[in-house]
């Protein structure tokens, strides 16, 4: 049994039209003595945008970070692309450029400019060339509307303007799969809409997304699929139409009578 | 006062020699103590638990013994147990105690620079790390490229100090015969038999060196603070 044999067996074939892209099975985590997550389980799939909400403190973001292990699970499994992720420290740098994330707090390179900020990834991990970088970061920048920064640092920069370039650095590095911790929480309200504005793009071009977000009229609009969250468990998984309008269960209800104005 | 300015006139000789003696071991122990206190802070910030116990260990047993103690330790102390030091001339300056002087100064500001370079890591914001592993990169690379030249920025003020610090406590080595400026001092006391003027001199040429360089360090540190905003 050799090198090559060996790396067969381990990585079981995966096709996307069967399989979700990322596969949360029976996730428990278990902080000291709190329970952060209970038996968690959510299914991915390719194309679909899956928005995340609930209560704070119901584990919605230590959910996420399951999902690119920046959390680690206490029990149960976490499969990307049909492949487990929670024990293979060896791995998990390769699977985590399949996996953009988007941080609440932006958390651009301070001491690198916007085009090294959205470049350093693709440069550094997938070798491109300095054409080929350009190319990328003067797309990109346009997608998200800032070709103008392209040499400015991040303390120059607007909440809004700084959201809209991380979301770039995460799309440099091409992922198929989107990670959206409440990406516009910490946001003044009038940048939140230029923001949303970049992530609806990003669903109309197809993209996988999973998204904690406490926008309810976003998560509504442009979701394919409702995960509801609270005390560390999924109440419901459902169309936004069941989940916002018609959603049998006292505790949704009485979340979105407080929440929906 | 006249006689303060004809003393230091008559042996300005010994006094510039012992001063430039100070600054090399100053900047060589600085230089030095930089790279042995970042790979001590890497032990003591990393995963392998062997390397974090030795570096906690050396940290606290230097801060928690006399720099004095350290030196004579070095100097009588290792010979005896068959380890000596070679005569080495750096910078024009001779001198067989150079070596050990160096050794055991470096020792102790090692243990100092580590807890500068170790704060100055830890006050990056977590996040960074966080963005730069999310993207793919190794804790490694994550350090190497994002966080460690972001904790330089407040870790490169503190380095300054303890140049200043160092510059001061090598007068610590004259015991050992090392012939910088503390022992210029007490030379001259012995062949002009003055006791209390060469003392005055000689702290009057190590503020005139220390103050320069802090008022520089400020300086710098102020506008860091002004271009970051």
């Amino acid at each position: 049994m050799d090198a090559a044999e060996n790396e067969k067996r381990e990585k079981t074939e995966f096709d996307p039209r069967t399989q979700p892209i990322v596969s949360v099975v029976k996730v428990s985590k278990q902080f000291k003595k709190l329970r952060v997550l209970s038996d968690v389980n959510l299914d991915i799939f390719k194309g679909e945008v899956v928005a995340i909400i609930g209560p704070s403190g119901a584990g919605k973001s230590t959910l996420l970070r399951c999902i690119n292990q920046l959390e680690r699970v206490s029990s149960g499994d976490v499969l990307f692309e049909g492949n487990s992720i929670v024990d293979d420290p060896k791995n998990i740098n390769m699977t985590r450029q399949k996996i953009g994330m988007v941080f609440q707090h932006f958390n651009l390179f301070q001491n690198l400019t916007v085009r090294e900020n959205i470049t350093i990834g693709p440069k550094k991990l997938k070798k491109k060339s300095d054409g080929e970088l350009q190319t990328l970061s003067e797309n990109l920048l346009q997608r998200v509307g800032l070709s103008d920064k392209i040499d400015v640092y991040p303390w120059q920069l607007s909440g809004g303007q700084k959201q809209r370039i991380a979301i770039a650095r995460a799309l440099a590095m091409e992922p198929d799969v989107m990670l959206f911790d409440e990406p516009t929480s910490a946001l003044d309200p009038e940048m939140v809409g230029e923001v949303l504005q970049v992530i609806k793009e990003l669903v109309r071009s197809g993209m996988t997304m999973v998204i904690v977000t406490h926008e309810m009229g976003f998560a509504k609009e442009v979701s394919s699929k409702v995960a509801f969250m609270d005390a560390g468990k999924i109440l419901a998984v459902d169309t936004p139409e069941k989940i916002f309008n018609a959603s049998g269960n006292e505790r949704i209800n009485s979340f979105l009578a407080k929440v929906l104005v | 006062m006249q006689s303060l300015f004809e003393i230091a006139y008559k042996y300005r000789a010994l006094l510039l020699s012992g001063a430039k003696t100070t600054l090399i071991l100053s900047l060589v122990t600085t230089v030095l103590a930089l790279i042995f206190g970042t790979i001590l802070s890497l032990m003591k910030i990393g995963r392998i638990h062997v390397l974090r116990w030795f570096a906690n260990a050396y940290v606290e047993f230097i801060r928690g013994t006399p720099l004095l103690v350290q030196i004579a330790i070095v100097f009588y102390g290792l010979p005896m147990i068959g380890i000596n030091f070679p005569s080495v001339v750096i910078f024009g300056v001779d001198c067989e105690r150079l070596v050990s002087g160096i050794f055991a100064l470096t020792i102790n500001s090692s243990a100092y620079v580590c807890e500068i370079v170790r704060s100055g890591i830890q006050s990056v914001d977590k996040g960074q790390m966080e963005a730069a592993r999310s993207i793919g990169f190794t804790r490694i690379a994550s350090m190497r490229l994002i966080v460690l030249p972001q904790a330089m920025r407040n870790i490169m003020p503190a380095i300054g100090n303890e140049f200043v610090t160092l510059i001061k406590e090598s007068s610590q080595v004259s015991v050992i015969g090392m012939a910088e400026l503390m022992y210029a001092a007490d030379t001259i006391r012995g062949i002009s038999f003055k006791p209390f003027e060469p003392l005055i001199i000689v702290a009057v040429i190590y503020f005139l060196i220390t103050f320069p360089i802090s008022s520089a360090i400020r300086l710098v540190e102020k506008s860091m603070r002004k271009s970051v905003g």
